[in-house]
């Protein structure tokens, strides 16, 4: 629901970078999103599009590489991934004693400029 | 060519989070970042809870709303200084517009800042504005299977307010339910039920959030 947020953040940071070191343009932009980050894909795909108009990532095309939840639990010892958007219990034993370690992400880590 | 950045999204906001926390540290305030959906009753929590601390503690309020400032006159009413902020479309409130808001208050004069976020389950969970902690009220007519729903909003808080409990015989909603999912989801959530028509449960609530004021 916030993508636009999201996306002039984004913008804002990668067209800073550029800007410090000195490059004119922005191709590519990779991020990775957690899927318990609560941002949408298509939604930030669709949010991009319409900010980067008019700025030096007008032609970057972004990139998504979805991030699943994982964690592990301390009851039986074992790592676990997920497909949904959170989980209340370890996939395995049903314990409630585990720790999420991935899924919450909201980072940017490559760009190709130019 | 191809470069490394790995930068956090939300880092620009985050930045400004914290320097709105030194803010409030240096100046001896509390934070609490209210998050609700649409007419829940935040407003009232908040002017219930005033009345406990009349006497007691100095209270100010930030009002987060998409337009109009009848939170802001309702809290004013009560003599507190109140900050109306309208984000003008934005469904939540975000650390750049409190760091704005925050010059129209003198923070050394407060003990408590209540910041009411925009009514909204999801969002507002996502924004660091610089608070202490955040609270979610959940009114118990929205029904138990909000936290399986919402889940980050329950994750994210540090106290779950369940409001209207008066309301409860005329509903088909199992308390016991929301409790154990937001559990489930966080254990460490502490637990609230009031009743902010009747006043039932509210002292236990102030008390508790006055236990963490420095």
């Amino acid at each position: 629901m916030h993508e636009v947020s999201i996306a002039l953040s984004l913008l804002e940071i990668a067209t800073g970078y550029c800007k410090r070191e000195g490059y004119k343009g922005i191709e590519s932009i990779k991020v990775k999103i957690g899927k318990a980050s609560g941002v949408l894909p298509q939604a930030l795909f669709f949010a991009f599009d319409a900010v980067k108009a008019g700025t030096i990532a007008e032609k970057a095309c972004l990139t998504i590489e979805e991030i699943p939840i994982s964690g592990f639990c301390n009851s039986c010892s074992s790592n676990f991934s997920v497909e949904e958007a959170y989980i209340l219990f370890c996939p395995r034993c049903g314990d409630t004693s585990f720790r999420v370690e991935t899924g919450r992400e909201l980072d940017i880590y490559e760009m190709e400029v130019f | 060519m191809k470069i490394k950045v790995v930068t956090r999204i939300m880092e620009a906001n985050d930045r400004i989070a914290a320097e709105n926390k030194k803010f409030f540290n240096e100046a001896g305030v509390y934070v609490i970042n209210l998050m609700s959906a649409p007419g829940a009753g935040k407003t009232s929590l908040i002017e219930r809870t005033i009345k406990e601390y009349q006497g007691k503690l100095r209270v100010g309020v930030i009002e987060g709303d998409i337009a109009g400032t009848e939170d802001a006159q309702r809290i004013g009413g009560l003599g507190i200084p109140v900050i109306q902020i309208n984000t003008g479309g934005a469904c939540h409130l975000d650390a750049n517009m409190i760091n704005e808001a925050i010059v129209g208050l003198y923070l050394k004069d407060l003990d408590l800042l209540i910041i009411e976020n925009v009514g909204n389950l999801v969002c507002p969970a996502e924004f660091k504005v610089g608070e202490d902690m955040k609270v979610m009220l959940l009114s118990v007519t929205e029904g138990d299977d909000k936290p399986l729903k919402y889940p980050l909003m329950f994750q994210e808080s540090s106290a779950l307010v369940l409001n209207k409990i008066d309301l409860l015989p005329y509903t088909n909603v199992d308390i016991g339910k929301i409790k154990k999912n937001s559990l489930s989801l966080n254990p460490t959530l502490k637990i609230f039920e009031v009743s902010c028509k009747t006043g039932e449960g509210i002292g236990e609530w102030a008390e508790w959030l006055q236990s963490l004021v420095r």
